[in-house]
């Protein structure tokens, strides 16, 4: 897909338009950074290639107010697919321009492969190669290898809601299965195991909530409970039970409302992969409700319903 | 009576104001013995239990933690144990995730009538708990 | 000071080791490849070839610390009468901080003019601050996103280090910047490091060559007080950021706090703990009013702070030492060196506006 089509898409939206979210030229030349087109003549600073990974839909809760047209990946757009079903947006005051996407970079893979160099280039082969060069070497990486973890099972590569679809859409050779191995592989670990993970990882936590904040179902935003001094929730203490507690509630709030997009752990300074108990969580809601959370506008969102006959859900005996 | 005999544990439970602790009223009230472990908060529906308030008690030093409400369909606000049953069965299969013996957290339902069932479920539940020991989740005195 | 020491690689660990017997010790660690300041061990896996994800701030202004504790009391006699114990907590230990990048051990020098020299010294950071000896750690290459030469520093900056410490062929130069830092070097495993005083200054010469200059403007950055007041500049550029703290609190430089008492039922603490003027409580008043109450608004703070209030309260100096952390982790790449360089005054050659407006 050439960028100039989607600039033309661009254009012709700007008309209807308060603004324009898409993707331009970072700090340097590994990272894209989101860009605010409100004039045309910004149009021709738009990118989109494999370093385009911010999940641009999250801005559209904030900008209910105004008309919007955002650029989303297949991914992307399950975030607005769950926000039509918990009516956080107007859909006729967004316009959205979807990109079928065959996966993109973690910033954090790339670097380690790289062994932390300063990238001075970076391109991308249609092929699915990626040629760095740093000071020291020039490496050809395959994307496969570099890609966040959500690209490497992705089932939607083709955006499931938009108005204007650029590019041909892509069907995942992905199996289904595969989606959640990573997760039924870590609860193999015996409890001791799996606590002595999370201390290990929530230990590393700064509280700086960059994770709740590149969330795109975190809407709450300023009332955070984690912040609030009434009720106290969490305290100041930059201790590991509060910090547990912190991720925790980030957990249980987005239960059976994650759309698996990964900014969590992408935003995460500190490299805490916060989207796992989100992802486990959803996989109980898969299995108890058949529940997968952004693929159908029409569809409720676990915990915000119920049966009076729960079919999976069965009594427990004590022990 | 197990659970007895040991050290005392911490365990919290949180109860309907309409089923379970009038059920824990009746067992007092008929004298049935339960253990002593237990320490009581009086919510006005299981559907109030926000399963932040068992991860919390877990955290903060309880060793175990009982949520119990209205049966099914016997609801004193008609459908807050529906909410209800979804959350806490969702934290129930989260917590070993966790590294959290999933044992340590039981939900269940008692009528305000059952107080003989009410003392076997807590005589039961501390009985899990104490044969499980105490809890240190963040390596914390 | 020429006293160089030389100190040989495969003594480094027996070095700290020795360190660590008569002072707190604190390493860059590598953990799931985060690297962050931790105490040492004789297994650490010490990180030195890039700079650790959050700056050693952590060691001398923690991110929270209990300034004072209550105790509450009755007694029998008089249950209407409850007695409170308050006991300040300041205890500090002798810390030594290994391989700090020369822009963090800068970052305590902004501090200092705040908390140290100032008419009303801290007693909690000055007691830290005291008993803390900085081993600079000469950067051996630069990271995407660092500035520190654009903004007064360079990658060898001894400012604020007690020693400064160069990697060169076989092991590490030692040059001592004060009289803390010479003590730290009378160890066994110093040797005298003179012959290897050319070969690190070439290293810190290249390293020096190689950090870009990210302002269009040759000099420190001056800001235009004209563009910095217009809200619309700050409307479009922040559009993208997330009044996350990932920025301040990587910050070597920034030193904003909370203070509040967290409450059980017989005891209580008062804690100062870490604050950052992205969030929106920073500035939420009771009634319910935020004078700045939104993402551009703090991140307007941000920068003003750091490149004009600072510099006008004490002769010029930027809060920023380039380290290029807030660059580099921010989850939507908002890049404060752009944001300065958009800012700064193109026209006037020598002329520097002060916050009011007026010419300095």
């Amino acid at each position: 897909m050439s960028v100039d089509k989607l600039k033309d898409a661009v254009k012709q939206i700007l008309n209807e338009v308060d603004i324009v979210i898409g993707y331009t030229e970072g700090f340097d030349k590994v990272h894209a950074t989101p860009l605010f087109i409100n004039t045309q003549d910004k149009v021709d600073q738009l990118i989109w290639d494999q370093r385009c990974v911010h999940n641009l839909a999250s801005y559209l809760p904030s900008l209910k107010r105004k008309k919007v047209g955002v650029i989303v990946k297949g991914c992307d757009s399950r975030t607005i697919v769950q926000y039509i079903q918990e009516g956080l947006i107007n859909r006729e005051n967004v316009k959205i321009i979807g990109l079928p996407c065959s996966g993109v970079i973690s910033l954090k893979k790339l670097l380690k492969a790289v062994d932390f160099a300063n990238i001075d280039d970076i391109t991308f082969e249609d092929n699915g190669n990626v040629n760095v060069k740093t000071e020291k070497e020039t490496k050809t990486l395959s994307l496969m290898d570099i890609a966040p973890d959500k690209c490497k099972t992705c089932q939607y590569p083709t955006p499931l809601i938009y108005d204007i679809l650029i590019g041909d859409p892509i069907k995942s050779d992905k199996p289904k299965e595969s989606v959640y191995e990573d997760i039924i592989e870590f609860d193999k670990k015996s409890l001791e195991e799996k606590l002595a993970y999370w201390q290990k990882v929530f230990d590393r936590c700064i509280r700086c909530y960059a994770c709740r904040n590149a969330c795109p179902m975190c809407v709450c935003q300023d009332s955070c409970i984690a912040e609030s001094r009434e009720p106290h929730w969490i305290s100041q203490r930059a201790t590991l039970t509060e910090k547990f507690m912190f991720h925790l509630i980030h957990t249980v709030h987005l239960a059976g409302r994650c759309v698996e997009c990964g900014e969590c752990e992408r935003a995460c300074p500190m490299g805490i992969p916060v989207n796992t108990l989100k992802r486990k969580i959803n996989l109980e809601m898969k299995e108890l409700f058949d529940y997968v959370p952004g693929v159908n506008p029409d569809d409720k969102p676990p915990m915000y319903t119920f049966n009076v006959d729960e079919l999976k859900i069965k009594e427990h005996k004590i022990g | 009576m197990s659970g007895l005999e040991n050290k005392e544990m911490k365990i919290v439970g949180f109860l309907c104001n309409w089923c379970s602790y009038g059920g824990a009223d009746t067992a007092g009230v008929s004298r049935f013995k339960q253990p002593t472990d237990l320490r009581i908060i009086r919510v006005p529906c299981s559907g109030r239990v926000n399963p932040l308030f068992v991860v919390k008690a877990l955290l903060n030093g309880a060793d175990g933690v009982l949520v119990s409400g209205c049966h099914p369909r016997d609801c004193h606000y008609s459908d807050g144990n529906f909410y209800a049953r979804r959350r806490l069965e969702m934290l129930k299969r989260l917590l070993p995730f966790l590294g959290i013996d999933h044992r340590r957290f039981h939900y269940t339902w008692v009528s305000a009538s059952e107080g003989a069932r009410w003392q076997q479920v807590v005589k039961d539940f501390t009985e899990v708990i104490h044969k499980l020991g105490p809890l240190n989740l963040t390596r914390e005195a | 000071m020429t006293e160089l020491g030389f100190l040989k690689k495969e003594n480094l660990v027996e070095f700290l080791k020795e360190l660590a017997t008569k002072s707190v010790v604190y390493v860059p660690v590598a953990d799931d490849d985060v690297v962050a300041f931790k105490l040492f061990q004789e297994n650490s896996t010490i990180c030195l070839d890039r700079p650790a994800n959050i700056p050693p701030k952590t060691v001398i202004f923690p991110q929270y610390e209990t300034l004072l504790t209550f105790t509450f009391s009755k007694k029998e006699e008089q249950p209407d009468k409850i007695d409170v114990k308050i006991q300040e907590k300041m205890d500090f230990k002798d810390t030594v901080i290994f391989a700090a990048r020369p822009c963090d051990a800068k970052g305590f020098t902004v501090y200092d003019r705040v908390y140290k020299d100032s008419d009303i010294p801290d007693p909690y950071y000055v007691g830290r601050r005291e008993k803390t000896v900085i081993i600079g750690f000469s950067c051996p290459n630069v990271s995407p996103g660092c500035f520190c030469t654009a903004v007064g520093s360079t990658p060898s900056d001894k400012e604020g280090s007690d020693i400064l410490m160069t990697e060169v062929s076989g092991g590490f130069v030692l040059e001592p910047v004060t009289e803390k830092g010479k003590a730290v070097i009378q160890s066994k495993f110093i040797e005298d490091g003179s012959k290897y005083l050319e070969e690190a200054q070439k290293k810190q010469e290249d390293v020096k060559n190689k950090v870009k200059n990210p302002f269009k403007k040759a000099g420190k950055p001056q800001i235009s007080q004209e563009k910095f007041n217009d809200d619309s500049f700050w409307e479009l550029a922040l559009s993208k950021c997330l009044s996350c703290g990932a920025c301040t609190f990587l910050c070597p430089t920034c030193y904003c706090f909370n203070i509040t008492d967290e409450n059980k039922i017989w005891e209580a603490e008062r804690l100062r703990s870490w604050d950052a003027c992205m969030f929106p409580h920073f500035t939420l008043e009771a009634s319910g009013h935020n004078p700045r109450p939104t993402k551009f608004h703090r991140f307007k703070n941000r920068v003003g702070h750091k490149f004009l209030y600072y510099p006008e309260k004490y002769n010029g100096v930027l809060a920023c030492c380039g380290c290029g952390r807030c660059i580099r982790y921010c989850p939507v790449s908002v890049d404060i060196s752009k944001v300065v360089d958009e800012l700064s005054d193109t026209n006037s050659e020598n002329k520097t506006l002060t916050s009011n407006g007026g010419e300095a």
